[in-house]
């Protein structure tokens, strides 16, 4: 391959934000999470966890809360007071109406998906009609002395559980006026001075409320009594969030520690029938505060102020334990934020908000602040090539303007694609690790795509966990297509034999003392390095410079906000 | 009298208690706790020994209570015997011969007729739990061959094995096996092994089972519990994680209702789980040693604690310790070797780290420690501790000398002498004075001058540093004259010598020091040089003065195994004999010296009069291993032995210590009769603590008992007191499985109530017994007629026995006058 020289570049000084919400929809096993800067993100957990929708945020617009309903529509609901609703087709907000009950801190939607309640500021909740094309102030309930921080809705729809400061109500929804008023011990460690404010609330259908509070409790109450049942003290810091299974059987919930606890619902001697809600296993992959957490069918979802998102899958509920089983941790997005101008030796940087322009080679600095833009790569000449959300890949003449072919749909979202500069060859990654070849001109799959898929990938290839996020070319050697993801970069030689599962995937480059002819018999066409992590951009200025764009954690977390100090045995 | 049989070296006591878990009885009376080839039954109120529970002929490895009869007590044993016993009355009911070596014992309720024990098979380390069914027959030996196994390939450690409802948990190394009865199939369920960091030390180490839920409790090597749940199900098993423990989890117990967990380890803390959540805990800190093992009690009012250093804590429920059983302490080097105290004839020897632990032979139990270092004792690998080194007490017990060093690097010695004054109002040792230093380097003997003519009590210290230096007690200046401390007197060396050892003759008038191979005489008056002995025959181990009539002669033992007798009075050598001596003690009563050698296959012991070349007494290989310390203890009671080879056991006992700790001595009599019952048992009834509710409750109803007996009195006959009739005291006394049957007393008893002329004759045979009492009280006035009926029965086969030895006694006295050598009056 020879030598390059490279541009280690350190200074794209990304840091995405803390994670506040998130929502799984099981109808089409999407997840919703919204960071602290009001940004929504859509992931479809089917096709290898891929982030494939994104509505940039605002400051004016920090969500607090949000929720799907019916028909995969998405509200989110912010402390500037408004109700928003996303349409997930064009990927813009539908529109944002005022609840009038100053910020808002929580939101429920029904069980049936019809009705949307939120909780304010002012201590009050408010129930909305959702129509098929807004939604509509219902009524009030009973107003409360402070702010409704938490709120659920009991499975049969007929009552729900509001969270508030130092007590939990439980409202009939028919009547709307309060049922119990369930008093939450303000105790912290003997020391009864702070408030106690219950961050989540969870109504379950056998009429227990599970509460969490900022005093490091999961309290279950009975609500037709509206008495403490059990008290499990799990944290020194706040527990902030709860998730319920939908069977019921399991629950999760998020501490300010960055600990996510797992309860399992057992029961207690095999012969009887009676059960009990036992704390299971602690699984410690935050350093901050969890501050949402969702529970879907086979994995337990945790995010907060440390921006990752981590799936852990619930080894019970695996079927096959094969990769889809290990634990996912999702830091950076899914997309490139980084394009390079080859010619000038240019670097344009995506942030939230705006764009860096940086020169290699100088230091000085350029910013503009624009709006984002959708996935799209134009060729060198006239083609271009475009990737809807969902439908398949579309090459449109830009010469005539006119749509020239589409590449067949593929169940997998379009991670990255570009046309390689001489022979018009459309490279297509997709979220689930294929890379697929397509000509242009003939309209159809190049002969060594059509290999590659026959032999199929590696194994190792197939379990990355990064999507790839940009695709070049050399500019001298045709054969060569360049691609990386976070943790590896990779030159695929066409003209090399395609490993199979026997051969060693990541090879280092083999020793030297080795003769050419092992060397030769080991090399195949995937040669990957991954001496640059986390990769956010990896490109070729010209045939010997390569420019490479990291952004280390470490760098990250150092700009976050220090998370809360635990004594550790031994220090 | 006692038959004179051959003489046997015998363990004496100070054996494990922490062998195995300790048991409640169900009333939580008693405690029982293994030891050696007895089980000891304790009073969970008095600390004090009950009984001893005799019969095994191995050690014992397990005991539980008889699930269908609370009164009883099982018990294994590597002799392959299940022995059943009533613990009440400390008597072996019956005896089942399984044949296998039994390594642990475990009693299910729901099981009918049959136990589970843990036996060997085949290989080394192959280990099976069985159930053995225990057939019912009224022999007293049964045969119980009927064996099934329920698992295979287990620990052997029975903190391995629990059993909760309708499953058996088992753990080793990384992986839990839980045996279902009712579906009689085995689940196995696997932790992660790998090497790397993080799970390396996932080994389980203990188990427990929650006795009302399906929850199963297992400790591990790295401090943490796991409590496993759902555990029928393969794959929707799941576990919590409790961790407070920074080392390894010694043991686990549930309490009675399941609501908390115990667990200790290393740290010698007791943690109490409530509600098995992380967050609620309790502790009990500084029980002083590892917790070995944990136990409750049937009826929930207590717990107790087995530790390393040979200790059972009984603690109450609210985390209070409220009795220490405390046996021989054994995990530490002995460097002071076995003393005796002068005062209580306590056997004194290194106990627990930095104290000097005073045991009583006779009661095997600790009488209490001596905190000598007086530091905090940091547990951990690698720290290098302070070591008392040497102790000596002198001045028939007011003084007591203690050294301690440490030694991090060659040229760092820190050195300490300590000297103890013993107060007799508290009844203990003060520490007097405190000499930082004494010597330049380590301090290699100590002894004080004993002579009874002596007006300053004197220390000699000798150190590898070639001086010897001479410690007297003065006036300390103190304005009130009162005080006194010791200061150095006199510094002696010879030639840069290392010196080795130093003796005081019997009078006080010589010190022998030996540098090397050289003993120097010294005259303790003026601090002289009298004299020197050389033999070339290597370093000098061992230095002692002859006794009594041998007092002239001077013994030492060299390093080449060369003994020398040396003759102070014309300063030349007496004999010389090739021995390798490993221990040489003087007999304090007598002319008598023990010594000990050691040879390839074992221990020999060599008894001698220094005067006479010739040993009194040999007895080969009285151990395998190493003999370590050896010492004269004296009786209270002198023996009588009449054969010449064991007179020397007459007036003292030797008692020795192996390498492996076990502490040994010579007897005569059968093991049946060995322990003799000293204090007859105060029981737990007679000791009932006066709570509150007693003087509430139980004044008030004496006085009404008397307020009842006189209304009573002046309106009927008088009734004889129903403990006056010999019959019914017989019959309530007697246990109920010896007693003959119902028919055959119910007519004596029923004659007995009867208020008639026979009444009469009764209490004449009333008398007739209590006069026998009375003479055999006499005899042995500490028994306690508390089995009167047994007493009676033996009282009347000891009259005669006495009357017809009586007879005898009295020729061999006779003959005892007509082989006695009066001699030894002309040597005076």
């Amino acid at each position: 391959m020879g030598e390059f020289k490279v541009h280690r570049v350190r200074f794209f000084n990304y840091v995405p934000s803390g994670i506040r919400c998130v929502a799984y929809n099981n109808q089409s096993n999407r997840l919703a999470v919204s960071r602290t800067d009001g940004t929504v993100e859509i992931y479809n957990l089917s096709a290898n966890y891929f982030q494939e929708k994104f509505f940039p945020g605002h400051e004016s617009r920090g969500t607090e809360a949000l929720c799907w309903a019916k028909g995969q529509r998405l509200f989110s609901a912010g402390l500037n007071g408004e109700i928003i609703e996303y349409d997930l087709q064009a990927l813009n907000i539908k529109y944002a109406i005022d609840a009038f009950g100053g910020p808002i801190w929580s939101m429920a939607v029904s069980p049936c998906g019809s009705q949307l309640l939120v909780g304010c500021e002012d201590g009050s909740v408010k129930l909305l009609q959702i129509t098929p094309d807004k939604i509509q102030f219902e009524r009030n309930f009973d107003r409360q002395k402070s702010r409704i921080l938490s709120l659920s809705w009991h499975p049969s729809g007929t009552h729900i559980a509001a969270g508030s400061i130092d007590y939990i109500s439980v409202f009939d929804v028919k009547s709307g006026s309060a049922v119990h008023k369930m008093l939450v011990d303000r105790q912290y460690m003997g020391v009864s001075k702070r408030k106690c404010i219950i961050w989540g609330v969870a109504f379950l259908s056998d009429g227990t409320v599970i509460s969490v509070d900022s005093a490091g409790k999961v309290q279950f109450w009975d609500s037709a009594t509206g008495t403490l049942v059990k008290n499990h003290l799990i944290a020194n810091a706040d527990v902030q969030s709860i998730a319920v299974s939908d069977q019921e059987d399991s629950f999760v919930v998020g501490t300010a520690e960055g600990t996510v606890f797992h309860f399992q619902l057992v029961s207690v001697t095999s012969s009887s029938s009676e059960k009990q809600w036992v704390r299971t296993k602690p699984f410690q992959h935050h350093t901050h505060d969890v501050r949402a957490v969702a529970h879907s069918p086979t994995a337990l979802i945790s995010g907060g102020t440390d921006t990752h998102l981590v799936i852990r899958p619930l080894m019970e509920k695996v079927e096959v334990k094969n990769y889809d089983a290990a634990l996912r941790k999702i830091t950076f997005p899914h997309r490139r934020l980084i394009s390079c101008s080859k010619k000038r030796h240019l670097l344009l940087f995506q942030f939230a908000h705006h764009l860096e322009l940086w020169r290699l080679g100088s230091t000085v600095a350029t910013g503009t602040v624009e709006s984002m833009c959708l996935l799209a790569v134009s060729p060198d000449g006239n083609w271009l090539a475009a990737s809807g959300t969902s439908a398949g890949v579309h090459v449109y003449n830009v010469k005539h303007l006119k749509l020239h072919c589409t590449v067949p749909a593929y169940n997998f979202p379009v991670t990255a694609l570009a046309i390689a500069p001489s022979t018009n060859n459309l490279v297509i990654a997709h979220s689930d690790q294929q890379v697929f070849e397509y000509s242009i001109p003939e309209k159809k799959y190049t002969e060594w795509s059509r290999t590659i898929q026959k032999q199929g990938f590696h194994y190792l290839w197939l379990q990355r966990d990064t999507p790839i996020t940009h695709i070049s070319f050399h500019p001298k050697r045709p054969m060569h297509i360049l691609l990386h993801d976070a943790y590896m970069f990779c030159i695929i030689d066409k003209s090399l034999p395609l490993p199979n599962d026997k051969t060693l995937l990541y090879n280092p480059l083999p020793p030297t003392n080795e003769s050419d002819v092992i060397r030769r018999r080991t090399a195949h066409a995937f040669k990957i390095s991954k001496i640059y992590k986390p990769l956010l951009f990896m490109d070729l200025l010209d045939e010997r410079t390569l420019v490479a764009v990291e952004r280390p954690l470490d760098d990250i977390i150092a700009q976050l906000p220090p998370p809360i100090k635990k004594k550790k045995f031994g220090t | 009298m006692v038959a004179e049989e051959s003489v046997r070296v015998v363990r004496c006591g100070g054996s494990e208690l922490n062998f195995r878990r300790a048991v409640f009885s169900a009333d939580s009376k008693y405690i029982f706790c293994v030891s050696g080839d007895f089980v000891k039954v304790h009073s969970t109120a008095t600390e004090e020994c009950v009984h001893i529970l005799q019969g095994h002929r191995n050690l014992v490895t397990g005991i539980q209570l008889n699930p269908h009869n609370h009164l009883q007590l099982y018990s294994c044993s590597f002799d392959g015997t299940i022995k059943l016993w009533d613990y009440v009355d400390g008597i072996l009911i019956k005896t089942f011969v399984v044949g296998h070596k039994l390594h642990a014992l475990f009693t299910v309720t729901c099981a009918e007729d049959s136990v589970f024990v843990i036996i060997n098979k085949g290989k080394q380390d192959i280990f099976q739990l069985v159930s053995v069914k225990l057939p019912k027959s009224s022999s007293q030996e049964i045969e119980a061959k009927e064996l099934s196994c329920v698992l295979d390939y287990i620990n052997q450690s029975p903190k391995c094995i629990a059993f909760g409802n309708e499953v058996c948990a088992a753990v080793r190394d990384f992986y839990l096996s839980v045996y279902f009865f009712k579906k009689k199939t085995t689940s196995r369920f696997t932790l992660s092994s790998s090497r790397n960091k993080k799970h390396a030390k996932n080994n389980f180490t203990c188990v427990a089972c929650h006795p009302k839920e399906d929850c199963i409790a297992t400790g591990h090597k790295d401090g943490k519990i796991r409590l496993w749940r759902n555990f029928d199900d393969d794959k929707k098993y799941t576990y919590t994680c409790l961790h407070w423990h920074h080392d390894m989890v010694m043991d686990l117990a549930f309490s009675v209702t399941g609501t908390s967990l115990l667990s200790g380890g290393r740290e010698s803390v007791l943690v109490e789980w409530r509600d098995a959540t992380e967050k609620n805990k309790e502790f009990l800190p500084r029980l002083g040693a590892t917790i070995e093992h944990i136990s409750v009690s049937p009826a929930g009012d207590l717990f107790c604690t087995s530790h390393s250093d040979n200790k059972i804590i009984v603690i109450h429920r609210n985390l209070e310790a409220s009795a220490v059983i405390q046996g021989l302490v054994k995990d530490s080097n002995i460097f002071t070797g076995l003393m005796v105290d002068p005062r209580t004839k306590a056997l004194v020897l290194n106990g627990k780290p930095g104290h000097l632990q005073f045991y009583s032979l006779q009661h095997d139990k600790q009488l209490y420690n001596l905190d000598i270092i007086q530091q905090e004792y940091i547990n951990d690998y690698g720290l290098i501790q302070i070591e008392l080194t040497k102790a000596a007490f002198g001045c028939y017990g007011n003084w007591l000398a203690t050294v301690e060093q440490r030694q991090e690097k060659e040229t760092e010695l820190e050195l300490q002498m300590k000297l103890w004054m013993y107060n007799k109002k508290t009844q203990g040792f003060v520490l007097n004075t405190k000499v930082n230093m004494p010597h330049e380097d380590h301090i290699t003997a100590l002894c004080f001058c004993n002579a009874e003519k002596s007006e300053t009590p004197t220390l000699v210290t000798a150190s590898k540093d070639g001086h010897f230096k001479v410690w007297i007690l003065t006036d300390d200046s103190d304005i009130y004259k009162k005080a006194v401390a010791w200061t150095c007197d006199f510094v002696g060396s010879y030639h840069k010598y290392q010196a080795t050892n130093c003796c005081f003759s019997e009078d006080g008038s010589l010190l022998a020091v030996s540098f090397e191979e050289i003993v120097t005489i010294w005259d303790s008056e003026t601090w002289e040089l009298k004299c020197t002995f050389c033999q070339r025959a290597g370093k000098i181990r061992h230095l002692c003065f002859g006794r009594l009539t041998c007092s002239k002669y001077l013994l030492g033992a060299t390093e080449n195994g060369i003994l020398c007798c040396w003759n102070l009075l014309s300063c030349a050598l007496e004999w010389s004999t090739k021995l390798n001596v490993r221990v040489m003690e003087p007999d304090p009563n007598s002319e008598n010296i023990a010594a000990v050698s050691q040879s390839s296959v074992g221990s020999d012991l060599f008894v001698f009069k220094p005067s006479e070349p010739r040993p009194l007494y040999i007895q080969k290989n009285i151990s395998r291993e190493e003999v370590q310390w050896g010492v004269f203890v004296p009786r209270d009671v002198p023996e009588s032995f009449t054969s010449e080879a064991y007179q020397w056991l007459n007036r003292s006992q030797f008692y020795f210590l192996t390498k492996s700790q076990s502490l040994l001595t010579f007897s005569t009599k059968s093991p049946e009769e060995k322990l003799t019952p000293t204090s007859k048992q105060l029981l737990a009834e007679e000791s009932l603590p006066t709570t509150p509710f007693y003087f509430i409750l139980g004044k008030h109803r004496e006085k009404q008992d008397e307020k009842i007996n006189k209304a009573f009195e002046s309106e009927l006959v008088q009734l004889p007191l129903t403990e006056n009739i010999p019959a019914i005291s017989e019959l309530l006394h007697t246990p109920a499985h010896v007693l003959p049957s119902a028919s055959l007393l119910c007519s004596k008893f029923v004659n007995s109530l009867l208020l008639s002329k026979e009444t009469k004759s009764d209490e004449e045979t009333l008398e007739d017994t209590d006069t026998e009492e009375e003479k055999e009280s006499d005899d042995s006035d500490e028994e306690n007629d508390f089995t009167e009926k047994i007493l009676d029965t033996n009282n009347t086969d000891l009259g005669e026995d006495l009357l017809y030895q009586l007879s005898k006694s009295e020729e061999k006295e006779l003959r005892k006058f007509r082989k006695v050598d009066y001699s030894w009056i002309t040597a005076l």
